[in-house]
């Protein structure tokens, strides 16, 4: 039987190796959607082994088996920024001969040398040195390998220092080994996020990429129906029909898997220099482990197997043909139900936030899987609601043709778009709440004035007086750093935050800090005095959210004066310094390399912006994704469409042959094509994305009490772009009407 | 048979279709070998001849379907064989109605909006379509099945759904191709007698292809096709 089997498949005439070819791609297709996405959740994981050592602590995971015989090792590790760029910087001091050495470089740095990473390396050579290169004193003496590095973008620098010097640095640890457990992505702090998100994105693209497979395996259903009829009538038994099905379908996915890991190894240079994650990867970690590899070979064939199993037994082919067509029972209104409860439930708890992570969790999750699945169930009554509604109001045949044949069979129309739902009702719901926290956050810390702004705080150390007195996070600032900083062209004031002793408390911490309102008021995005003032009171800054909101509070009325004289100030030690700039790269690099210069073991400056820009680069990756999700799951759905519709075609020939024969315009022929497939694909899409967005606004409400913000111009590029990719698709079946249409098909059928 | 035979008659109208010395071909095998014929205007005439003789062939050529390789092909003083395709394909909307042996029915359209495609195509309202739809139905003894599919059709009436289609928009020829051949006898009868009964109404031109005596019998007049050449014509007359 298989050996009949093969037969049939490959050697009955060109519509056998036509649909063959057409199965074979839409599973190489979805092989190398599979092999993609499991290749890039193992690049993430690769990329956060390789950077794991920038998680190193005193307890690592995983110790190096000689920690207890090595010398200690100074460390610290800061996050330092260059242009909106995170640069990883590792200060490190050995205390003896056996300290462990960083991955990437052969040896440690000593005292006045560093090692950079190569985008680094290139980065201080193109960037003016005041804005970069002289923040790190000494000499490069090489360059970090690629074992140590997320990326080839990746900025890293490793300063070598003296063990005395290091020691005073505030946040330096004496370690005994490297990290070498991968902790989650690089500069995440939840580990394993984005794999899960990674893991939630591929398995939204797997659902429309198996409808797409399973499309194609329908591809001249009827034709294939037909055969297995003759061989009914000739003997063979159900089970024997059913084994050379099987053995078609196995063959296609066969050829389609090697077709797809054909893509996946063609492609993946250039799918490594895409930003998936914010950064792009070393080709080689786009990788597959021989579980991936083994799980595709021997899952995809046996999955098309059994489908194509599981497919003839939805039709009785009997010794005298197949099931004759009736009008299939209508989807009933019940199928909404779901997706209402799903809403519902959202808008229930919106002024009724459930308390403790794990209820908002339970709640949350409940209302998103309900609508989403509640999509899913309604698909085939919208789509028939939307085609009956068509069919009722058509005035040209193109538009009656394709809406009876839309709510002839909605549950057929819908199936092509369904794994649409899924990735569209995720991706708006996600860019929506993504960008609504993003506007949040940005709002919350100062908006462009934040940005604009660079502190220098130093409340990671005690000051001590010279008469022995301790207080808290401060420090003496000279006048000539000072005077540095005001002559830095595009820096507009300097403004110092002073501790005053008497309301400090070493065991609380510093009280709140006091500046002159002559310097307030070049700095007005810190709040003004009021009139009058000539020294109030502020919290000292530091690049945190809501500092600054506050202040705006502030602004209003105006800071009250402080009974403290002007002129005193400057004795008083400094709790931040403020540097107000027009915002230009020049003046915030420059300011910033004088700060870090000045003070080499305290905090590295920052600007709200910095801190802001680290979230935002891990949000943005998220945002990526999505978009591609958005692009990858239309396109998929259009050749899913596609597929459908050139079935739907090869099925429907010779009626429609016939009508051209009979003088029916080729372009009514295409209408009804166009309609069939873009009505559902259009349907879905703003059912999908709408309610995405709603569940997304009614969570923002209930959790955060924010009204959704809409989402940014790149989601409506991605909606857009994948849409005229799918309507691109579609029309790509075109051609293929005319030509199963003309005069001969009538005539040979 | 045990229908009366059509009242013959003498057909005396000037010719409405004229094929002379038509060519045709596929690929290496001749379908036609100049093959001439002329249909008067509300003549019924058909084509007869055995499998492969060339006659569909004929029809098709004809109807504007096919284009022949040479020869010429007439509908009254204008030239079908060198329009251009989209004028052909308005010829055959507007001009011709058309009947198969099967599977010319749109099979997610009821059988009142199958009949009303024609007129809709041709810009008719839908109401008015429709309308028009349901009194060929009727007149084609279909009450009661406007809203049934193809699926849910008998093989007999479904051919009586193509033929209402094929009149609904008061051709001036039908061409009907093997119309009876996937009935029964006493179906094909049937479909036979409304096919000539209402084209005698409305002076419609038929040509028939058919390889079975007894509905050739419905025409006025037969013509055999043979290796690709119409060979001997049979006036009913003659015959009777």
């Amino acid at each position: 039987m298989i050996r009949l089997g093969l037969r049939l498949t490959l050697a009955t005439g060109r519509e056998a190796i036509i649909r063959l070819l057409a199965i074979a791609a839409a599973v190489a297709l979805g092989v190398g959607v599979l092999l993609v996405s499991l290749a890039g959740i193992n690049a993430v994981h690769a990329q956060s082994t390789r950077t794991a050592w920038l998680t190193t602590s005193k307890r690592n995971l995983r110790p190096s088996n000689d920690e207890a015989t090595a010398d200690p090792l100074w460390a610290e590790a800061n996050l330092d920024q260059y242009a909106g760029a995170v640069i990883e910087r590792v200060d490190v001091a050995a205390t003896g001969p056996r300290s462990p050495v960083p991955p990437g470089i052969p040896q440690l740095p000593g005292p006045g040398q560093f090692y950079a990473s190569p985008a680094l390396s290139r980065l201080l050579t193109s960037a003016p040195r005041a804005q970069l290169a002289d923040r790190y004193p000494g000499r490069q003496i090489g360059t970090i390998g690629d074992e140590a590095l997320a990326s080839p973008d990746s900025l890293v620098i490793i300063v070598g220092h003296r063990a005395t010097e290091l020691a005073q640095a505030p946040s330096a640890r004496q370690i005994r080994s490297f990290e070498t457990a991968a902790q989650g992505a690089p500069g995440d702090a939840h580990p394993g996020r984005m794999q899960l998100i990674l893991a939630v994105v591929a398995g939204a693209l797997l659902i429309p990429v198996l409808i797409f497979i399973g499309a194609a395996t329908r591809l001249s259903a009827a034709r294939r129906e037909q055969r297995f009829a003759a061989m009914r009538l000739i003997g063979a038994t159900p089970g024997q029909v059913s084994a050379i099905a099987a053995v078609e379908a196995t063959v296609a996915a066969a050829v389609g898997v090697v077709a797809g890991f054909a893509v996946f190894f063609g492609l993946r240079s250039v799918l490594a220099t895409v930003p998936f994650t914010g950064q792009p990867f070393f080709p080689s970690d786009l990788s597959l482990r021989w579980a991936n590899v083994g799980l595709v070979i021997v899952g995809v064939p046996a999955t098309a197997a059994l489908a194509a199993r599981l497919a003839l037994r939805r039709v009785q082919i009997s010794p005298l043909g197949v099931t004759r067509r009736v009008t299939p029972p209508r989807p009933s209104a019940w199928r909404a139900v779901p997706l209402l409860a799903g809403i519902a439930e959202l808008a229930w708890f919106v002024g009724r936030r459930p308390a403790g992570t794990t209820a908002q969790i339970r709640a949350y999750g409940t209302g998103f899987g309900l609508a989403m699945v509640g999509l899913v169930v309604a698909g085939p009554w919208l789509t028939m609601l939307g085609s009956r509604l068509m069919a009722r109001r058509a005035r040209r045949p193109a538009a009656l043709i394709a809406g009876r044949r839309l709510a002839d069979n909605p549950r057929a129309a819908f199936r092509a778009v369904s794994g649409l739902v899924v990735a569209l009702f995720i991706s708006s719901a996600a860019l929506g709440i993504i960008t609504t926290i993003l506007d949040y956050h940005t709002a919350s810390t100062g908006g462009t004035a934040g940005r604009n702004i660079l502190a220098q705080a130093f409340g990671d150390r005690d000051f001590l007086t010279p008469d022995g007195q301790r207080i808290p996070g401060a420090a003496t600032v000279p006048d000539t750093v000072v005077a540095h900083l005001a002559a830095i062209p595009g820096v507009e004031a300097v403004a110092e935050i002073h501790v005053e002793p008497s309301v400090s408390d070493p065991a609380m911490g510093p009280g709140p800090g006091l500046v002159a309102c002559a310097d307030l008021a070049r700095i007005p995005a810190l709040g003004r005095c009021r009139t009058g003032a000539e020294v109030t009171t502020i919290p000292w800054f530091e690049p945190q959210a809501g500092t600054i909101t506050a202040n705006h509070t502030a602004t209003v009325r105006g800071r009250p004066p402080v009974a403290f004289p002007a002129d005193r100030l400057p004795s008083l030690p400094v709790a931040a310094i403020e540097v107000g700039t027009d915002g230009s790269r020049r003046a915030i690099e420059e300011a910033r390399t004088v700060l870090e210069a000045a003070f080499p073991d305290r905090n590295l400056p920052a600007t709200i912006g910095d801190i802001s820009a680290d979230n935002a680069q891990l949000i943005d990756g998220w945002r990526q994704l999505a978009d591609v999700a958005i692009i990858a799951s239309l396109f998929i759905a259009a050749c899913s469409l596609a597929v459908s519709a050139a079935a739907g075609l090869i099925d429907r020939k010779r009626p429609f042959s016939l009508l051209r024969l009979t003088g029916t315009p080729l372009g009514v022929l295409r209408h009804v094509v166009a309609l069939e497939t873009a009505l559902p694909l259009l349907l879905v899409a703003a059912t999908a994305a709408g309610n995405g967005l709603l569940a997304a606004h009614l969570f923002l409400r209930a959790q955060l009490d924010e009204s959704l913000q809409p989402p940014g111009a790149g989601y409506y590029l991605a909606v857009a772009a994948g849409l005229i990719l799918a309507l691109g698709t579609i029309a790509a079946t075109l051609p293929l009407l005319r030509r199963i249409t003309g005069p001969e098909t009538a005539r040979n059928e | 048979m045990t229908a009366d035979r059509p009242p013959v008659r003498q057909n005396d109208a000037p010719p409405l279709i004229v094929a002379t010395d038509v060519v045709k071909s596929f690929g290496p095998t001749p379908a036609l070998r100049g093959a001439s014929l002329s249909v008067a205007a509300g003549e019924i005439v058909a084509v007869m001849g055995p499998s492969g003789s060339g006659k569909s062939t004929l029809l098709h050529c004809l109807a504007g379907i096919l284009v022949p390789d040479s020869g010429a092909v007439w509908l009254g003083d204008r030239r079908i064989d060198t329009m251009g395709e989209a004028e052909r394909s308005a010829l055959r909307r507007e001009r011709f109605g058309f009947v198969f042996q099967s599977g010319q029915l749109v099979p997610e359209l009821t059988a009142e909006e199958n009949v009303a495609l024609p007129l809709l195509l041709g810009g008719v309202r839908r109401s008015a379509a429709l309308g028009d739809a349901r009194a060929w139905l009727e007149r084609l003894d279909l009450v009661g099945l406007e809203e049934r599919r193809s699926g849910e059709l008998s093989g007999g009436q479904a051919q009586r759904v193509a033929l209402a289609r094929a009149l609904v928009g008061r051709p001036q020829v039908v061409f009907a191709d093997e119309p009876t051949g996937s009935l029964d006898s006493l179906s094909g009868e049937h479909v036979m007698e409304l096919l000539v009964a209402a084209s005698r109404n409305e002076g419609t031109t038929v040509v028939l292809v058919t390889h079975d005596a007894r509905v050739a019998a419905f025409a006025e007049r037969e013509v055999v096709v043979r290796d690709g050449t119409v060979g001997a014509q049979l006036h009913q007359a003659t015959r009777s």
